[in-house]
Protein backbone atom coordinates (compact mmCIF):
# COMPACT_ATOMS: atom_id res chain seq x y z
CA UNK A 1 0.00 0.00 0.00
CA UNK A 2 1.58 3.37 -0.77
CA UNK A 3 0.10 5.24 2.02
CA UNK A 4 1.97 2.89 4.47
CA UNK A 5 5.89 3.97 3.98
CA UNK A 6 4.10 7.96 4.57
CA UNK A 7 2.61 6.74 7.85
CA UNK A 8 4.97 4.72 9.12
CA UNK A 9 7.10 7.94 8.41
CA UNK A 10 5.15 10.29 10.50
CA UNK A 11 4.72 7.63 13.46
CA UNK A 12 8.72 7.93 13.67
CA UNK A 13 8.57 11.59 13.48
CA UNK A 14 6.15 11.42 16.12
CA UNK A 15 7.85 8.87 18.20
CA UNK A 16 11.12 11.00 17.80
CA UNK A 17 9.74 14.04 18.98
CA UNK A 18 10.19 13.97 23.08
CA UNK A 19 6.86 15.78 23.44
CA UNK A 20 4.54 13.53 22.09
CA UNK A 21 6.16 9.98 22.75
CA UNK A 22 5.04 9.87 26.35
CA UNK A 23 1.08 10.82 24.92
CA UNK A 24 1.60 7.96 22.83
CA UNK A 25 2.47 5.79 24.72
CA UNK A 26 0.21 6.66 26.58
CA UNK A 27 -2.55 5.80 24.39
CA UNK A 28 -0.70 2.75 23.30
CA UNK A 29 -0.40 1.15 26.85
CA UNK A 30 -2.04 -1.83 27.78
CA UNK A 31 -5.06 -1.22 30.54
CA UNK A 32 -6.57 -4.02 31.76
CA UNK A 33 -10.26 -4.16 33.68
CA UNK A 34 -8.21 -3.67 36.97
CA UNK A 35 -5.79 -0.46 35.73
CA UNK A 36 -5.38 2.26 38.28
CA UNK A 37 -7.36 4.51 36.01
CA UNK A 38 -10.12 2.13 36.33
CA UNK A 39 -9.82 2.11 39.72
CA UNK A 40 -9.43 5.64 40.95
CA UNK A 41 -11.35 7.22 37.74
CA UNK A 42 -11.13 10.37 39.97
CA UNK A 43 -7.38 10.50 40.44
CA UNK A 44 -4.25 12.21 38.80
CA UNK A 45 -2.31 9.10 39.00
CA UNK A 46 0.44 11.16 39.13
CA UNK A 47 3.42 10.50 41.63
CA UNK A 48 3.99 14.14 42.90
CA UNK A 49 5.82 16.06 45.85
CA UNK A 50 2.63 17.74 47.72
CA UNK A 51 3.11 20.80 49.97
CA UNK A 52 2.41 20.25 53.57
CA UNK A 53 -1.13 20.94 54.72
CA UNK A 54 -1.09 22.35 58.45
CA UNK A 55 -3.51 20.99 61.44
CA UNK A 56 -5.37 24.35 61.46
CA UNK A 57 -6.88 23.19 65.05
CA UNK A 58 -3.36 23.17 66.37
CA UNK A 59 -1.03 25.90 67.19
CA UNK A 60 2.09 23.99 65.84
CA UNK A 61 1.63 23.50 62.28
CA UNK A 62 3.29 19.79 62.51
CA UNK A 63 5.83 20.35 60.07
CA UNK A 64 9.91 20.27 61.09
CA UNK A 65 11.96 21.61 58.99
CA UNK A 66 14.75 19.33 58.33
CA UNK A 67 17.41 22.01 56.83
CA UNK A 68 17.18 24.46 59.83
CA UNK A 69 18.12 21.44 62.31
CA UNK A 70 21.98 21.09 62.69
CA UNK A 71 22.18 17.19 62.28
CA UNK A 72 25.62 15.58 63.12
CA UNK A 73 26.50 11.14 62.99
CA UNK A 74 29.12 10.11 65.18
CA UNK A 75 30.25 6.59 66.18
CA UNK A 76 28.27 5.51 69.14
CA UNK A 77 29.40 3.64 72.63
CA UNK A 78 29.12 0.21 73.74
CA UNK A 79 29.91 -3.01 72.21
CA UNK A 80 30.66 -4.14 69.06
CA UNK A 81 34.44 -4.48 67.88
CA UNK A 82 35.09 -3.43 64.76
CA UNK A 83 31.58 -2.31 63.52
CA UNK A 84 30.48 0.15 66.20
CA UNK A 85 33.57 1.91 65.79
CA UNK A 86 33.49 2.40 62.26
CA UNK A 87 29.52 3.17 61.20
CA UNK A 88 28.53 6.17 62.45
CA UNK A 89 24.84 5.57 63.74
CA UNK A 90 24.50 8.00 66.94
CA UNK A 91 22.49 11.00 65.89
CA UNK A 92 23.36 14.55 67.00
CA UNK A 93 20.14 16.89 66.14
CA UNK A 94 20.50 20.72 67.54
CA UNK A 95 18.91 23.91 67.02
CA UNK A 96 18.54 26.76 68.68
CA UNK A 97 15.35 27.56 70.47
CA UNK A 98 14.88 31.28 70.01
CA UNK A 99 16.09 31.08 66.43
CA UNK A 100 13.14 28.28 65.96
CA UNK A 101 10.46 30.30 64.21
CA UNK A 102 9.08 27.24 62.80
CA UNK A 103 7.50 26.96 66.16
CA UNK A 104 4.85 29.17 67.41
CA UNK A 105 5.80 31.86 70.29
CA UNK A 106 4.30 30.44 72.74
CA UNK A 107 4.75 27.26 72.80
CA UNK A 108 8.84 27.91 72.13
CA UNK A 109 8.64 30.02 75.84
CA UNK A 110 6.69 27.00 77.08
CA UNK A 111 9.82 25.16 75.88
CA UNK A 112 12.07 27.58 77.69
CA UNK A 113 10.10 27.07 80.44
CA UNK A 114 10.38 23.06 80.86
CA UNK A 115 13.44 22.68 79.33
CA UNK A 116 15.77 25.94 79.80
CA UNK A 117 17.77 24.80 81.93
CA UNK A 118 18.83 21.70 79.93
CA UNK A 119 20.28 24.41 76.65
CA UNK A 120 23.58 24.63 76.37
CA UNK A 121 25.43 27.89 76.60
CA UNK A 122 24.71 28.82 73.33
CA UNK A 123 20.62 28.45 73.72
CA UNK A 124 20.77 25.08 71.68
CA UNK A 125 18.44 21.99 72.03
CA UNK A 126 20.59 19.24 72.17
CA UNK A 127 18.37 15.94 71.00
CA UNK A 128 20.54 12.45 70.93
CA UNK A 129 20.04 8.68 69.86
CA UNK A 130 21.84 5.64 69.67
CA UNK A 131 19.02 3.08 70.63
CA UNK A 132 19.53 0.93 67.76
CA UNK A 133 22.27 0.15 65.13
CA UNK A 134 20.86 2.60 61.99
CA UNK A 135 21.47 5.83 61.52
CA UNK A 136 18.12 6.35 59.91
CA UNK A 137 16.21 5.32 62.82
CA UNK A 138 18.33 6.82 65.01
CA UNK A 139 17.30 9.89 63.20
CA UNK A 140 13.74 8.78 63.47
CA UNK A 141 14.01 8.57 67.23
CA UNK A 142 15.69 12.01 67.49
CA UNK A 143 12.69 13.30 65.59
CA UNK A 144 10.34 11.68 67.67
CA UNK A 145 11.50 13.08 70.72
CA UNK A 146 11.77 16.58 69.21
CA UNK A 147 7.88 15.91 68.10
CA UNK A 148 7.18 14.92 72.13
CA UNK A 149 9.16 18.00 73.30
CA UNK A 150 6.91 20.26 71.12
CA UNK A 151 3.60 18.70 71.95
CA UNK A 152 4.18 18.51 75.73
CA UNK A 153 5.08 22.53 75.22
CA UNK A 154 1.58 22.81 73.82
CA UNK A 155 -0.48 21.18 75.65
CA UNK A 156 -2.92 23.02 77.80
CA UNK A 157 -4.10 21.41 81.21
CA UNK A 158 -7.94 22.44 80.97
CA UNK A 159 -9.48 23.80 83.89
CA UNK A 160 -11.65 21.95 85.73
CA UNK A 161 -15.28 23.81 85.91
CA UNK A 162 -16.88 24.60 89.65
CA UNK A 163 -19.49 21.91 89.92
CA UNK A 164 -16.34 19.33 88.82
CA UNK A 165 -13.83 20.90 91.36
CA UNK A 166 -16.74 20.46 94.13
CA UNK A 167 -17.46 17.02 92.93
CA UNK A 168 -13.45 16.16 93.56
CA UNK A 169 -13.74 17.54 96.53
CA UNK A 170 -16.75 16.17 98.22
CA UNK A 171 -14.85 12.51 96.61
CA UNK A 172 -11.94 13.34 99.06
CA UNK A 173 -13.98 14.35 101.87
CA UNK A 174 -16.07 10.79 101.45
CA UNK A 175 -12.59 8.86 101.05
CA UNK A 176 -11.92 10.73 104.38
CA UNK A 177 -14.37 9.87 106.15
CA UNK A 178 -14.51 5.78 105.25
CA UNK A 179 -11.08 5.84 106.03
CA UNK A 180 -11.32 6.93 109.10
CA UNK A 181 -14.85 5.29 110.10
CA UNK A 182 -12.69 1.88 109.32
CA UNK A 183 -9.60 2.76 111.71
CA UNK A 184 -12.35 3.20 114.18
CA UNK A 185 -14.14 -0.30 113.63
CA UNK A 186 -10.29 -1.73 113.76
CA UNK A 187 -9.41 0.38 116.73
CA UNK A 188 -12.39 -0.72 118.60
CA UNK A 189 -12.32 -4.87 117.64
CA UNK A 190 -8.58 -4.79 119.21
CA UNK A 191 -9.93 -3.05 122.40
CA UNK A 192 -12.42 -5.59 122.79
CA UNK A 193 -9.60 -8.12 122.42
CA UNK A 194 -8.01 -6.73 125.75
CA UNK A 195 -9.24 -8.57 128.58
CA UNK A 196 -11.57 -6.53 131.06
CA UNK A 197 -9.81 -3.80 133.85
CA UNK A 198 -11.64 -3.47 137.18
CA UNK A 199 -13.63 -0.82 136.43
CA UNK A 200 -15.87 -2.57 133.66
CA UNK A 201 -16.28 -5.43 136.21
CA UNK B 1 -13.21 -54.31 16.30
CA UNK B 2 -15.40 -51.52 15.59
CA UNK B 3 -18.31 -50.62 17.30
CA UNK B 4 -20.74 -51.93 14.83
CA UNK B 5 -18.90 -55.13 14.82
CA UNK B 6 -19.28 -55.36 18.70
CA UNK B 7 -22.99 -54.46 18.54
CA UNK B 8 -23.41 -57.38 16.23
CA UNK B 9 -21.53 -60.05 18.00
CA UNK B 10 -23.07 -58.70 21.31
CA UNK B 11 -26.81 -59.09 19.31
CA UNK B 12 -25.90 -62.49 18.13
CA UNK B 13 -24.81 -63.68 21.47
CA UNK B 14 -27.85 -62.63 23.07
CA UNK B 15 -29.71 -64.85 20.47
CA UNK B 16 -27.97 -67.96 21.00
CA UNK B 17 -27.64 -67.42 24.80
CA UNK B 18 -30.06 -69.16 26.93
CA UNK B 19 -33.00 -67.67 29.21
CA UNK B 20 -32.31 -66.42 32.62
CA UNK B 21 -34.13 -68.35 35.18
CA UNK B 22 -33.10 -68.93 39.32
CA UNK B 23 -30.86 -71.84 37.63
CA UNK B 24 -28.45 -69.19 35.56
CA UNK B 25 -27.83 -66.19 38.11
CA UNK B 26 -26.02 -66.73 41.49
CA UNK B 27 -25.25 -63.09 44.00
CA UNK B 28 -23.11 -60.43 43.66
CA UNK B 29 -19.99 -61.20 45.16
CA UNK B 30 -19.48 -60.27 48.90
CA UNK B 31 -23.84 -59.55 49.11
CA UNK B 32 -23.71 -62.90 51.50
CA UNK B 33 -21.53 -63.52 54.02
CA UNK B 34 -20.99 -67.36 55.51
CA UNK B 35 -22.42 -67.25 58.96
CA UNK B 36 -19.26 -68.32 61.45
CA UNK B 37 -20.11 -70.80 63.91
CA UNK B 38 -17.80 -71.28 66.82
CA UNK B 39 -18.51 -75.23 66.16
CA UNK B 40 -18.03 -77.50 63.74
CA UNK B 41 -15.20 -78.53 61.98
CA UNK B 42 -13.96 -74.88 60.17
CA UNK B 43 -15.63 -72.59 63.10
CA UNK B 44 -14.40 -75.00 66.38
CA UNK B 45 -11.25 -76.58 67.56
CA UNK B 46 -8.82 -73.13 68.09
CA UNK B 47 -11.68 -70.63 66.83
CA UNK B 48 -9.68 -69.23 64.32
CA UNK B 49 -7.03 -67.53 66.46
CA UNK B 50 -4.00 -69.75 66.06
CA UNK B 51 -1.44 -71.51 67.44
CA UNK B 52 0.26 -70.47 70.44
CA UNK B 53 1.64 -67.09 70.85
CA UNK B 54 0.22 -63.36 71.46
CA UNK B 55 -2.93 -63.67 68.82
CA UNK B 56 -3.87 -67.75 70.15
CA UNK B 57 -3.65 -65.66 73.96
CA UNK B 58 -4.83 -62.18 72.97
CA UNK B 59 -2.09 -60.60 74.77
CA UNK B 60 -1.59 -58.46 71.66
CA UNK B 61 1.50 -55.45 71.10
CA UNK B 62 -0.07 -51.81 70.78
CA UNK B 63 -0.62 -50.86 66.94
CA UNK B 64 2.65 -50.00 65.59
CA UNK B 65 4.77 -51.27 67.91
CA UNK B 66 7.91 -53.23 66.60
CA UNK B 67 9.38 -55.70 68.94
CA UNK B 68 11.33 -53.25 70.39
CA UNK B 69 13.16 -51.07 67.67
CA UNK B 70 12.48 -47.41 66.85
CA UNK B 71 9.04 -47.80 65.26
CA UNK B 72 8.00 -46.11 61.99
CA UNK B 73 5.77 -43.52 63.50
CA UNK B 74 8.47 -42.57 65.99
CA UNK B 75 10.78 -42.33 64.06
CA UNK B 76 10.39 -38.95 62.15
CA UNK B 77 9.88 -36.58 65.71
CA UNK B 78 7.10 -33.85 64.98
CA UNK B 79 7.52 -30.20 65.78
CA UNK B 80 4.63 -27.87 66.38
CA UNK B 81 6.48 -24.54 65.55
CA UNK B 82 5.98 -25.31 61.82
CA UNK B 83 2.87 -26.21 61.68
CA UNK B 84 0.95 -24.94 58.25
CA UNK B 85 4.33 -23.89 56.91
CA UNK B 86 3.34 -25.69 53.54
CA UNK B 87 0.63 -22.94 53.44
CA UNK B 88 2.04 -20.14 54.12
CA UNK B 89 3.51 -17.61 51.74
CA UNK B 90 7.52 -17.55 52.10
CA UNK B 91 9.42 -13.97 50.23
CA UNK B 92 13.12 -14.84 49.89
CA UNK B 93 15.15 -11.82 51.33
CA UNK B 94 17.87 -9.65 49.18
CA UNK B 95 19.11 -6.66 51.30
CA UNK B 96 19.50 -3.05 50.08
CA UNK B 97 23.21 -3.59 50.56
CA UNK B 98 23.22 -6.33 47.90
CA UNK B 99 21.07 -4.07 45.29
CA UNK B 100 23.31 -1.78 46.08
CA UNK B 101 26.26 -4.11 45.32
CA UNK B 102 24.64 -5.25 41.96
CA UNK B 103 24.48 -1.75 41.22
CA UNK B 104 28.09 -0.69 42.03
CA UNK B 105 29.49 -3.72 39.70
CA UNK B 106 27.40 -2.90 36.79
CA UNK B 107 24.90 -5.83 37.21
CA UNK B 108 21.69 -3.95 37.69
CA UNK B 109 20.72 -1.57 35.14
CA UNK B 110 19.02 1.65 36.98
CA UNK B 111 18.79 3.83 33.63
CA UNK B 112 15.88 0.56 33.10
CA UNK B 113 12.92 -0.18 36.04
CA UNK B 114 14.15 -2.95 38.60
CA UNK B 115 11.92 -5.98 38.74
CA UNK B 116 11.92 -9.46 40.44
CA UNK B 117 13.56 -10.65 36.53
CA UNK B 118 16.16 -8.13 36.61
CA UNK B 119 17.52 -9.02 39.69
CA UNK B 120 17.60 -12.71 39.22
CA UNK B 121 18.90 -11.93 35.73
CA UNK B 122 21.55 -10.04 37.78
CA UNK B 123 22.42 -13.73 38.51
CA UNK B 124 23.46 -13.39 42.64
CA UNK B 125 19.42 -14.14 43.63
CA UNK B 126 17.16 -16.90 43.07
CA UNK B 127 13.95 -18.14 44.13
CA UNK B 128 12.07 -21.62 43.42
CA UNK B 129 8.32 -20.45 42.87
CA UNK B 130 6.98 -24.47 43.36
CA UNK B 131 8.58 -23.81 46.86
CA UNK B 132 5.73 -21.36 47.95
CA UNK B 133 8.40 -18.84 46.81
CA UNK B 134 5.91 -15.47 46.28
CA UNK B 135 9.17 -13.01 45.49
CA UNK B 136 11.44 -10.93 46.98
CA UNK B 137 11.61 -9.36 50.54
CA UNK B 138 13.72 -6.36 50.08
CA UNK B 139 15.59 -6.05 53.57
CA UNK B 140 16.71 -3.07 55.36
CA UNK B 141 20.11 -4.02 55.87
CA UNK B 142 22.63 -1.38 54.13
CA UNK B 143 19.58 1.28 54.64
CA UNK B 144 22.37 3.59 55.97
CA UNK B 145 24.72 3.87 53.04
CA UNK B 146 21.80 3.02 50.34
CA UNK B 147 22.60 5.49 47.35
CA UNK B 148 21.24 4.75 44.22
CA UNK B 149 18.11 6.28 42.92
CA UNK B 150 15.87 3.86 41.30
CA UNK B 151 12.61 2.47 40.23
CA UNK B 152 12.40 -0.92 42.12
CA UNK B 153 9.37 -3.01 42.31
CA UNK B 154 9.78 -5.79 45.16
CA UNK B 155 6.88 -8.33 46.56
CA UNK B 156 7.75 -7.20 50.04
CA UNK B 157 9.21 -4.27 51.80
CA UNK B 158 9.32 -2.73 55.30
CA UNK B 159 8.62 0.88 56.36
CA UNK B 160 12.63 2.23 56.93
CA UNK B 161 13.07 0.57 53.82
CA UNK B 162 10.59 2.35 51.70
CA UNK B 163 12.33 5.87 53.40
CA UNK B 164 15.82 4.29 52.23
CA UNK B 165 15.15 4.53 48.70
CA UNK B 166 12.42 7.73 48.40
CA UNK B 167 15.44 9.50 50.20
CA UNK B 168 17.72 9.11 47.49
CA UNK B 169 14.92 10.26 44.81
CA UNK B 170 13.63 6.44 44.05
CA UNK B 171 10.59 5.01 43.60
CA UNK B 172 9.71 1.86 44.95
CA UNK B 173 6.59 -0.42 44.91
CA UNK B 174 5.04 -3.52 45.62
CA UNK B 175 3.16 -5.73 43.86
CA UNK B 176 1.94 -9.62 43.88
CA UNK B 177 2.79 -11.70 41.15
CA UNK B 178 0.98 -14.92 41.41
CA UNK B 179 3.08 -18.39 41.24
CA UNK B 180 2.67 -18.83 37.18
CA UNK B 181 3.85 -15.55 36.71
CA UNK B 182 6.59 -15.83 38.98
CA UNK B 183 7.39 -19.05 37.19
CA UNK B 184 7.61 -17.18 33.72
CA UNK B 185 9.68 -13.62 35.31
CA UNK B 186 12.26 -15.88 36.76
CA UNK B 187 13.02 -17.26 33.05
CA UNK B 188 11.14 -15.27 30.30
CA UNK B 189 13.17 -16.75 27.76
CA UNK B 190 12.37 -20.49 28.19
CA UNK B 191 8.35 -19.31 28.55
CA UNK B 192 8.97 -17.57 25.35
CA UNK B 193 10.46 -20.78 23.75
CA UNK B 194 7.27 -22.87 24.27
CA UNK B 195 5.24 -20.30 22.16
CA UNK B 196 2.37 -19.92 24.61
CA UNK B 197 0.83 -16.52 24.98
CA UNK B 198 1.51 -14.47 27.71
CA UNK B 199 -1.02 -14.50 30.57
CA UNK B 200 -3.22 -11.96 32.96
CA UNK B 201 -1.19 -11.88 36.66
CA UNK B 202 -3.94 -13.10 39.03
CA UNK B 203 -5.07 -10.42 41.64
CA UNK B 204 -3.51 -10.97 45.09
CA UNK B 205 -5.45 -13.32 47.66
CA UNK B 206 -7.91 -12.11 50.36
CA UNK B 207 -5.71 -12.34 53.03
CA UNK B 208 -2.92 -9.99 51.44
CA UNK B 209 -4.83 -7.97 48.91
CA UNK B 210 -5.17 -4.81 51.71
CA UNK B 211 -0.95 -4.83 52.06
CA UNK B 212 -1.15 -3.87 47.88
CA UNK B 213 -3.80 -1.81 48.47
CA UNK B 214 -2.35 0.47 51.06
CA UNK B 215 -0.54 3.62 50.16
CA UNK B 216 1.79 3.20 53.60
CA UNK B 217 3.11 -0.08 52.06
CA UNK B 218 3.52 1.32 48.23
CA UNK B 219 1.22 -1.24 46.92
CA UNK B 220 0.46 -1.64 43.11
CA UNK B 221 -3.27 -1.20 43.07
CA UNK B 222 -3.28 1.79 45.62
CA UNK B 223 -4.00 5.69 44.66
CA UNK B 224 -0.73 7.21 43.34
CA UNK B 225 -1.51 10.39 45.08
CA UNK B 226 -2.18 8.89 48.40
CA UNK B 227 1.19 7.83 47.83
CA UNK B 228 2.45 11.30 47.52
CA UNK B 229 0.93 12.21 50.64
CA UNK B 230 2.74 9.18 52.36
CA UNK B 231 5.86 10.11 50.48
CA UNK B 232 5.87 13.62 52.34
CA UNK B 233 4.50 12.16 56.16
CA UNK B 234 8.22 9.07 55.75
CA UNK B 235 10.14 12.07 54.58
CA UNK B 236 8.81 13.70 58.16
CA UNK B 237 9.29 10.46 60.30
CA UNK B 238 13.18 9.89 59.00
CA UNK B 239 13.71 13.39 58.93
CA UNK B 240 15.16 14.01 54.88
CA UNK B 241 14.53 16.54 52.41
CA UNK B 242 11.94 15.03 50.28
CA UNK B 243 13.22 14.81 47.20
CA UNK B 244 10.99 16.84 44.23
CA UNK B 245 10.73 14.13 41.79
CA UNK B 246 8.28 16.25 39.09
CA UNK B 247 11.79 18.01 38.49
CA UNK B 248 13.67 15.25 37.61
CA UNK B 249 15.08 14.20 34.26
CA UNK B 250 14.33 10.88 34.70
CA UNK B 251 10.45 11.46 35.89
CA UNK B 252 9.05 9.50 32.92
CA UNK B 253 11.29 6.20 34.06
CA UNK B 254 11.03 6.49 37.61
CA UNK B 255 6.98 6.72 37.39
CA UNK B 256 6.72 3.80 34.93
CA UNK B 257 4.86 0.87 36.34
CA UNK B 258 3.47 -2.39 35.48
CA UNK B 259 -0.57 -2.65 34.71
CA UNK B 260 -2.00 -4.62 37.28
CA UNK B 261 -2.27 -7.35 34.81
CA UNK B 262 0.95 -7.32 33.10
CA UNK B 263 4.25 -9.55 33.79
CA UNK B 264 6.56 -7.95 31.84
CA UNK B 265 7.43 -4.33 31.01
CA UNK B 266 6.18 -3.77 27.36
CA UNK B 267 4.56 -7.04 26.69
CA UNK B 268 0.81 -7.86 26.62
CA UNK B 269 -1.02 -10.56 27.93
CA UNK B 270 -2.11 -12.47 24.93
CA UNK B 271 1.12 -11.83 22.88
CA UNK B 272 3.18 -14.68 21.46
CA UNK B 273 6.93 -13.83 21.27
CA UNK B 274 8.71 -15.11 18.53
CA UNK B 275 12.29 -15.42 19.34
CA UNK B 276 13.90 -17.10 16.17
CA UNK B 277 12.17 -14.74 13.55
CA UNK B 278 12.55 -11.55 16.24
CA UNK B 279 8.55 -10.71 16.09
CA UNK B 280 5.51 -10.56 18.33
CA UNK B 281 2.09 -12.11 17.59
CA UNK B 282 -1.10 -10.26 18.72
CA UNK B 283 -4.50 -11.72 18.28
CA UNK B 284 -7.12 -10.03 16.98
CA UNK B 285 -10.03 -11.90 17.97
CA UNK B 286 -12.64 -9.64 19.73
CA UNK B 287 -13.29 -12.14 22.59
CA UNK B 288 -9.67 -12.84 23.15
CA UNK B 289 -8.62 -8.93 23.63
CA UNK B 290 -11.76 -8.81 25.75
CA UNK B 291 -10.29 -11.77 27.87
CA UNK B 292 -6.78 -10.36 27.74
CA UNK B 293 -7.66 -6.64 28.72
CA UNK B 294 -10.63 -8.07 31.77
Amino acid sequence: MAFAPIRTHVMRLIGQSGQYSTLLQRSMAYKSAISLETLYPNSSLKLTTPAFSPNPDEKFSGYIPIDKLDIKYSASSGPGGQNVNKVHTKVDLRFKVDEADWIPKEIRDKMLELHGKKLSKEGFLILRSDVTRSQQLNLADCLQKLRNIIREASVTKKEASPETAERIRQRHLKASRLRVAIKREDALRRAQRQPPTVVDL
Amino acid sequence: MGSRQITEKSLAMLRSLPRLSLGNIRDNPGSRKNIKRGRGQHGGDKHGAGNKGSGQRQNYMRLGYETGNNPFYLRMPHEHYYKGHHHRRQYPPISLLEIQKLIDTNRLDITKPIDIASIVRSGLYNFFPDQKHFGIHLTDEGMDIFSAKVNIEVQWASEQVIAAIEKNGGVITTAYYDPHSLILLKNPKSFFQTGQAIPRRMIPPPDVIEYYTSAEMRGYLADPEKISEERLRLSQKYGYQLPILESDKNYNMLCERKDPRQIFYGLEPGWVINLRDKCILKPKDEELLQFYAS
